[in-house]
């Protein structure tokens, strides 16, 4: 049967179709263009601020990290293995390529020189130490 | 259950918890279809791919280090589990798919079953 054999080794129907009937169920992570490429998560504790950025399939090597006052900026470059010689077709591009860069503003009271940095699982976990004078304390009342 | 009840259930249970939806990239060759998906924060034991029939499910979920007493101040990312499903055509190999992880990128490879692969075809001249 002709319709048969045209049919697309691949089809994307069950997304494209669950994402008109259920928009809200499908909150899209960057790479499909509407937002900052690395996504961020930023959380604090009282010792320290946490940056966590999402960026698979790196190396380390090609990501550039910078404490400036108290801004943090990553930047790098992202090249995506070449699939594209004569053989191959694409369906689908939407994982981001290319340079990027991010500019975090940090709370002023961190000390740059205690920052700890890992790349795990596509993640790039970075932490820096809040001042030691910052942190709270606990003070004790004594009664009179 | 029928497959339309399953997939209707598989459907309810989309809607009760958000996912995000991981980049892909797709490729297309002579001797199969290669997936890279981007799934930032899955680690390999996280990470669940199946084939039902001639749907592929990729699932993974975020698993990040977090100390005690942390306080979210900043978030691009709000949901924890990556959801894609893909439709195989029927040329494709479901039991030969090869998956590689590494750092948050997955290389799915998918093989055209052998009697969908090119063949040379030789000519005798008569």
């Amino acid at each position: 049967m002709i319709s048969n054999m045209l049919r697309f080794p691949f089809s994307m129907v069950d997304n494209e179709i669950e994402s008109l009937f259920f928009p809200e169920a499908y909150r899209s992570i960057a790479g499909q263009g509407q937002s900052a490429y690395p996504p961020i998560n930023i959380s604090t504790t009282d010792k320290s601020v946490d940056v966590y950025l999402f960026i698979a399939g790196m190396n380390p090597d090609d990501i550039d990290l910078v404490i400036e006052k108290n801004m943090l900026s990553v930047s790098g470059t992202r090249k995506l293995p070449d699939a594209a010689n004569d053989d191959k077709g694409s369906y689908r591009q939407e994982r981001f390529e290319g340079s990027f860069k991010r500019v975090i503003t940090l709370p002023e009271a961190v000390d740059a020189e205690s920052t700890q940095a890992v790349y795990k699982d596509g993640v790039l976990h970075i932490s820096i130490a809040k001042r030691a004078e910052t942190q709270p304390r606990q003070i004790k009342i004594s009664a009179q | 259950m029928s497959t339309e009840k399953k997939e209707l259930a598989a459907q309810e249970n989309k809607t009760e918890v958000a996912t995000l939806v991981p980049a892909t990239d797709i490729y297309e060759s002579k001797e199969g279809v290669t997936l890279y998906v981007d799934l930032p924060g899955v680690s390999k034991n996280a990470l669940d791919i199946d084939v039902d029939q001639d749907i592929l499910t990729i699932k993974g979920k975020i698993d990040l280090t977090t100390a005690k007493n942390m306080q979210p101040t900043y978030m691009d990312i709000r949901e924890n589990i990556f959801e894609r499903r893909f439709t195989l055509g029927e040329e494709l190999d479901s039991a030969g798919i090869e998956a590689k992880l590494d750092q948050g990128a997955l290389k799915l490879s998918i093989p055209r079953l052998a009697k969908h692969q090119p063949k040379k075809i030789n000519i005798k001249v008569a």
